[in-house]
């Protein structure tokens, strides 16, 4: 070797700079093989099973799907995993724009999310205004803004009770007001679930408040089925915040003692004097400043916001609509689910916030309160009349009396007289 | 000396001790970095910078919203004229020749029928599914011009455990009944809720190893318009003794409930159950196989508590209001009997046709 090009890169006696200079093609090259080798084996996982080949060309309308491909993880966004948004409407053209408000803030790629709308039983403009609403959504100039497959179905189950806050929150309206909410369920759940959707997430149109990544938020717990606590403001005189959703509870001994004496086909619903279950309830455990994070396992669980893998309703968990263990339902759903094995949770420190709809009782204290109001204003403005009405016709003669007043009475005060007055207590 | 000139030099000595380190740093940025993510202002997560939409969905036309009108839906008794769609669906574990034949010969139109089969995760379901394969493009290949195509056909690998084994002796053991069951009622509902589309008014369950039907087996059954109807399924054989070919009953799984069949559910534990045709729990349940009559009317109902799914007519709405195959034990019975009970607790009725016989495959 000549000495005039230093040492030989190789040689043992170089110094270790020298030595790791010599090494790097070597260990390059390791991990260049081993990152290739990853590289393979992860992005292209070859199953020894077989899987037949259909296409337009050698067979139409014939699809296969490997249900394997499409089970839900905890990043799902991440791994293309698709989501059926499944949402149920009666009556609630006043509720859409604010809906549509939360779903493009979504940041779930929207591209990964289909839609799909059951509308029942609406005497408003449900319809139309959820149609205009799409199709403005989705022609959008931004393309991240579109959602995927949007399915709009239409289905009348009649209904029994009336919509408003009293008539469907009263006690005996609630269980056959929830076995038909559960077929409403089952006929949307029904049509809209398609072998390739790793996820459902079913949600009311009715939510103010929610984070934009709620799906990614509950979506990283990786349960079967999950739910957030769901809360409501209250206007000032009633307390400023309240839990709302009662359906989501773990089972307790009072809840399967009840359940024991009822017959076949009854109901227990939460929140309810008549039902006394003793049953902890998710949205009674928030703590405001608790960790978000915190997950607690639940029997019975809410509708207002669920995320539940695509599996879960593939092997057979519905909402029943007829009594389940004395349950109907999403309540029902959450029990099948604790009976098919599957994972139910909730989160009692995560929140979102359902609309405030005042109840008969509220509205009535709340005219009495408008009508408290207006009988004030027109008080004080008759007082204003009166006064002056008073202070023309009348003439104060109060501090002439206050000096008149000792002379006038001069003879009637004992206090102020000298006068000696002899009283006989004697009985006689 | 700096690394400029010793570079330089190892060129001039040997060339590849610098490409090859420089083509590993350039394939180690590329996986490093192209596997980027990027973070939205309104969320902690991170997301693929480029997301594959392997539907293309983003550039559909903005109006690409469907509408269906599920109130339009009907299951009458007269399916053909009123153009009922009928989803036949077919759990799959092996793929018998004689069950394909018998589906093509059924008359029903085709443009009315979408059919659905589920295959196992086993070698016995690859087997099946190469099969099925086959004879699925022999029908539904665009160029057979002159074969009539299905309205819709839905392969699907299940996702869930299946036992391996399907052995007759196997199958029938009493102690894997529970479990077998069990596998068999995730199947059906993984078949059901991927394949049950807006328009489909009829679903009928035909086993794969039902082998032969009356061709007009749609239009007959549907024709009883019950929310749920089960066919009597008998079986072919060659009877040793008599020395001639015979028919017996096959599947008892359609029955009547029993006083003693209610005594024995009432001492059970919530996660044990019933199954027929085992000496070791006699219900003494009527059981719809035995009141089969070869002279009486093939149209008579009877009433029934518990159906099998080896033929088994199903009017959707029942389905779409919940009814399923329990996978655990509902009211003691799992699977197609656990599903006629639900029926009933939606309010359904539930029918058999006891002189109406299809025919099982002797294996």
């Amino acid at each position: 070797m000549d000495e005039k090009f230093g040492p030989p890169i190789n040689s043992r006696n170089s110094p270790l700079t020298h030595r790791i200079f010599g090494l790097l093609p070597q260990i390059f090259t390791i991990i260049a093989v081993i990152a290739t080798i990853c590289y393979i084996t992860l992005s292209d996982v070859h199953s020894d099973l077989y899987s037949p080949d259909f296409d337009a060309s050698n067979a139409v309308n014939t699809h296969f799907y490997d249900l394997e491909g499409y089970d839900g993880s905890s990043e799902g966004w991440l791994d293309n995993e698709r989501i059926i948004f499944c949402v149920p409407l009666r009556d609630a053209a006043a509720h859409l724009p604010m809906f549509f408000g939360h779903v493009r803030n979504m940041t779930y790629p929207h591209h990964l999310i289909d839609l799909a709308f059951l509308v029942s039983d609406s005497k408003d403009d449900t319809m139309g205004l959820l149609v205009t609403m799409l199709r403005e959504m989705q022609n959008d100039p931004d393309p991240s803004m579109h959602f995927g497959q949007i399915e709009i179905f239409e289905k009348d189950f009649g209904q029994a009770i009336g919509q408003g806050f009293t008539d469907r929150h009263g006690f005996s309206a609630q269980g056959p007001r929830r076995k038909l909410m559960a077929k409403a369920r089952n006929w949307l759940q029904s049509v809209a679930l398609k072998p390739y959707h790793s996820w459902v997430y079913w949600r009311d149109v009715d939510v103010e408040t929610c984070p934009p990544c709620i799906l990614e938020d509950l979506m990283h717990h990786n349960k079967d089925v999950i739910v957030p606590n769901v809360w409501r403001p209250l206007p000032d005189w009633l307390g400023g915040q309240q839990p709302y959703d009662l359906n989501s509870w773990r089972e307790s001994d009072g809840g399967l003692q009840l359940a024991n004496t009822l017959d076949e086909d009854a109901v227990i619903v939460e929140g309810y004097a008549e039902y006394a279950t003793w049953r902890p309830h998710l949205a009674y455990l928030r703590d405001p400043y608790g960790d978000p994070e915190t997950e607690m396992e639940l029997d019975g669980i809410g509708g207002v916001s669920i995320l539940a893998k695509g599996r879960v309703f593939r092997i057979g968990a519905h909402f029943p609509a007829f009594s389940f263990e004395k349950h109907a339902e999403t309540e029902g759903f959450g029990k099948m689910c604790r009976r098919m094995g599957l994972s139910v949770f909730g989160l009692p420190h995560y929140v979102i916030w359902h609309i405030y709809e005042p109840s008969t009782d509220d509205l009535k204290h709340m005219e009495w309160m408008a009508r408290e109001e207006v009988r004030m204003q027109k008080q004080e403005e008759v007082m204003k009349i009166y006064r002056k009405v008073w202070d023309t016709g009348f003439q104060s003669v109060k501090d002439t009396w206050e000096d008149e007043k000792v002379r006038i009475l001069k003879n009637s005060d004992p206090f102020k007289l000298s006068r000696h007055v002899i009283v006989d207590w004697s009985d006689q | 000396m700096t690394l400029k000139h010793r570079i330089q030099r190892a060129m001039r000595t040997n060339p590849i001790k610098v490409v090859v380190p420089i083509v590993a740093l350039v394939i180690l940025a590329f996986y490093v970095f192209s596997s980027d993510t990027v973070s939205k202002s309104n969320s902690p997560y991170k997301y693929k910078k480029h997301s594959d939409d392997p539907y293309d969905f983003a550039r559909l036309p903005g109006d690409h919203i469907t509408h269906y009108d599920l109130n339009k839906l009907t299951a009458t008794s007269s399916a053909l004229s009123h153009k009922e769609k009928v989803l036949i669906l077919t759990p799959m574990a092996s793929f018998h020749q004689q069950y394909w034949d018998n589906l093509l010969r059924l008359s029903y139109p085709r443009e009315l029928i979408e059919l659905g089969f589920i295959v196992p995760r086993t070698s016995d379901g690859d087997e099946a599914l190469r099969n099925l394969e086959t004879a699925i493009k022999k029908v539904q290949n665009p160029k057979a011009k002159t074969i009539p195509k299905f309205a819709r056909v839905t392969v699907l690998r299940q996702d869930t455990d299946a036992v391996e084994s399907q052995l007759e002796k196997d199958r029938h053991a009493f102690k894997s009944q529970k479990k077998r069951r069990s596998q068999m009622a995730t199947a059906r509902n993984s078949l059901l809720f991927t394949t049950l589309g807006p328009f489909t008014s009829w679903v009928l369950w035909l086993d794969a190893d039902v082998v032969e039907t009356p061709v007009n087996l749609i239009q007959d059954m549907t024709g009883h318009n019950k929310a749920v109807l089960a066919a009597n399924c008998w079986q072919r054989f060659y009877d040793e003794e008599k020395k001639e070919d015979s028919i017996r009953p096959y599947d008892y799984n359609n029955w009547v409930e029993s006083d003693e069949g209610l005594r024995i559910a009432s001492q059970l534990d919530d996660d044990e159950i019933i199954v027929e045709g085992y000496s070791d729990l006699a219900t003494y349940r009527p059981l719809m196989a035995h009141f089969y009559d070869a002279e009486g009317d093939p149209n008579v109902e009877m009433q029934l508590d518990g159906v099998g799914g080896t033929c088994l007519m199903v009017k959707s709405q029942v389905h779409r209001d919940g009814a399923m195959f329990p996978n655990f034990p509902f009211y003691h019975l799992i699977e197609t009997e656990g599903f006629a009970k639900m029926a009933k607790r939606l309010g359904y009725d539930v029918f058999g046709l006891p002189n109406y016989l299809i025919f099982h495959i002797n294996e």
